[in-house]
């Protein structure tokens, strides 16, 4: 279910927002791949930078739906095939199911986009996961460029070169960093 | 866009992430305050009252209650209505403000879910309780069974509450948890304790802030935040309907769905004022609970405190306008004047006049005077539910049936145990959950900074 992969990373420390985005666009700039970015706070800019885009929405959206049609479904099955019941002699199939169907696909649309959001995300109570940096979730921003295998020394201190010149504070390895 | 020279700045004193970090976790990481404990104990005892008060009714009956045939409800609709009504302020003040795009929600948001989450769980116990057998309360959900199967009644606006008041708290306690796991994360990283380091690696579900899991917290964040807007409309107007679709003068109105919702938003809003002067108070938050706050929140209470007003008089206006006699009757004999009239001038004082107050930027800069307005806002939509209640129920259609009501002890038992509930939740969440969101508020700093965000 979850990639056990290894992997050895680059990782260059930056310590402002601003520093961090223009060192994401100079290494877009240079041959190597940004694998990852780690920030304590949601960046826009990053976003941009890296061509991320979600589709949670699209998702959500077909959840939801699937709510409606399924509460509609089944409160038309029970007040007119089931065991219909009339009340005054009032239609079984009534306006007023918009209510229920309202209020259901809400909460189909929030339970399931929910439940979406930590499977892709691989997030669940207990995850043990790989600290890139014990600052990541306080101040610092983290660039990370994967080591590929038959990378050569040179090439190595030239990432490093490259994070330093662009601002980082602090540059190193680490194993096992999820992609983007 | 945010102009901090215009609208002042959001989070004072040049803080940096880590200042911000530290701050906010200060209460989890150090010693609770003198008071907490003392606050604790009241809560408990306030909540043994309620349990004591609840055991009484399950093992009595409702006839342990001042409820009769002609006043079938009394304290426990007007206190689940009231409950409600404060369980609104956390999505009006995240969801909507969020929507919204307003910045200065950050500092409060946090508070104002909890608030929500266990405000909406007091509420719940309301109608629980008052079914008499609350471990038969599986019924209302509709659940095949051997009955038939007999299905619940889809047309009820009973039924309607049921759903729309599980889907608000499920809505609500998703939205407010997944706001703390970045900052469950940021404790697992910064607290030098072991235990804590364990107990909130479990809580934030292994978080690490990529930007790809950035992207979706948003794009999450904006869903369940155009999901749930929606819900604080339907919520109180379903909860109106209890009231509306029946045909005792003084309910069967049209007015009362919007007038129940913006209800139910003052007195969150409301709350959220009390809670917040607290917090800022107590826990030194006055950083990040700025007097800017307190002015935006006084400033849409005196809002709508006037739709309030504009309410309560086209009720009493339809009441003469419509020619009903029975509504006249509900409104100018048992309302304005008579037996209740304690009640309904409470309601209008309270709701329509005090907040007025807020006009005068001399009273909104006064925390002392602002937070006893706060309290008069709380007190003044319980006796607008009291007087909904109590007044039509009273003294319908058939003289022969009129009835008074006065509470009992194991009413105002049941009362106060949501009190103390809702307290020593809140005593728990001061000291256990980030009060304010930690990278809300880091991600507001850059923009909302008169000068650039000191480097760490």
């Amino acid at each position: 279910m979850f990639n056990t992969k290894t992997n050895e990373n680059l990782v260059g420390v930056f310590d402002n927002e601003d520093t961090l985005i223009n060192a994401i666009k100079n290494i877009k700039k240079s041959s190597y791949k940004i694998k990852n970015v780690f920030t304590p706070y949601p960046i826009h800019e990053v976003f941009h930078e890296l061509h991320m885009d979600s589709r949670l929405p699209y998702l959500a959206f077909v959840y939801a739906a699937t709510g409606t049609v399924s509460v509609f479904s089944f409160i038309y099955w029970a007040s007119a095939v089931n065991y219909p019941i009339s009340v005054g002699g009032k239609p079984s199939l009534s306006i007023t199911y918009i209510i229920c169907m309202f209020v259901l696909t809400i909460l189909s649309g929030v339970v399931l986009s929910t439940a979406t959001f930590f499977g892709i995300q691989k997030l669940f109570p207990g995850k043990t996961p790989a600290i890139i940096h014990e600052g990541i979730t306080n101040d610092k921003f983290v660039i990370v460029i994967e080591k590929q295998s038959g990378m050569s020394e040179g090439v190595v201190a030239e990432i490093n070169k490259l994070f330093i010149s662009n601002g980082a504070i602090e540059t190193g390895f680490k194993n096992n960093i999820e992609d983007i | 866009m945010y102009d901090a020279k215009i609208r002042g700045e959001l989070v004072e004193g040049n803080k940096s992430y880590a200042d911000i970090s530290r701050d906010i976790m200060e209460p989890i990481e150090t010693a609770a305050p003198s008071w907490w404990l003392p606050a604790m104990f009241v809560s408990l005892c306030m909540l043994a009252f309620g349990v004591w008060a609840g055991y009484t009714t399950v093992t009595t009956g409702i006839g342990a209650w001042g409820l009769n045939n002609t006043q079938g409800w009394g304290w426990d609709i007007i206190n689940f209505v009231w409950w409600i009504g404060i369980g609104h302020a956390g999505t009006a003040f995240s969801i909507f403000l969020l929507i919204l795009r307003q910045k200065w929600r950050t500092s409060i948001n946090r508070a104002a879910e909890a608030m929500t989450v266990v405000a909406v769980c007091c509420a719940g116990l309301f109608p629980l309780i008052h079914m008499g057998r609350p471990w038969m309360a599986f019924f209302v959900f509709p659940y095949p069974n051997t009955r038939g199967p007999l299905w619940v009644n889809f047309n009820s606006p009973l039924f309607w509450d049921v759903i729309a008041i599980s889907t608000y708290l499920t809505a609500s306690a998703t939205f407010w948890y997944i706001g703390m796991i970045p900052d469950f994360a940021t404790i697992r990283d910064q607290t030098t304790s072991p235990i804590k380091k364990k107990i909130y690696g479990i809580l934030s579900f292994g978080w690490v802030g990529s930007a790809r899991g950035w992207l979706r917290y948003e794009a999450l964040s904006g869903i369940l935040g155009g999901l749930s807007a929606p819900l604080v409309i339907s919520v109180h107007s379903i909860v109106s309907m209890d009231f509306a679709t029946s045909v005792i003068p003084g309910w069967h109105t049209t007015i009362f769905p919007p007038y129940f919702v913006v209800g139910a938003i003052f007195s969150g809003f409301g709350m959220v004022l009390t809670l917040m002067i607290f917090i800022r108070k107590f826990y030194r938050f006055e950083q990040y609970v700025t007097n800017g706050h307190i002015d935006a929140i006084a400033r849409i209470l005196v809002f709508i405190s006037l739709i309030m007003g504009t309410a309560y008089a086209t009720e009493v206006f339809i009441a003469w306008y419509s020619g009903s006699e029975y509504e006249f009757y509900t409104f100018f004999k048992n309302r304005i004047t008579g037996d209740h009239m304690i009640g309904f001038w409470g309601m209008v004082i309270c709701n329509a006049i005090i907040p007025q107050l807020f006009w005068l930027e001399k009273v909104r800069k006064n925390l002392a005077v602002v937070f006893i307005i706060s309290l008069f806002i709380n007190l003044g939509m319980w006796f607008e539910r009291f007087t909904i209640i109590v007044t039509s129920l009273s003294k319908d259609y058939l003289p022969s049936n009129w009835s008074d009501y006065s509470p009992t002890i194991v009413e105002i038992g049941i009362f106060v145990g949501t009190l103390g509930l809702f307290t020593f939740a809140l005593l728990l969440f001061f000291k256990y959950v980030p009060m304010i969101a930690i990278s809300e508020v880091k991600g507001i700093l850059k923009g909302t900074k008169l000068t650039k965000a000191k480097d760490v």
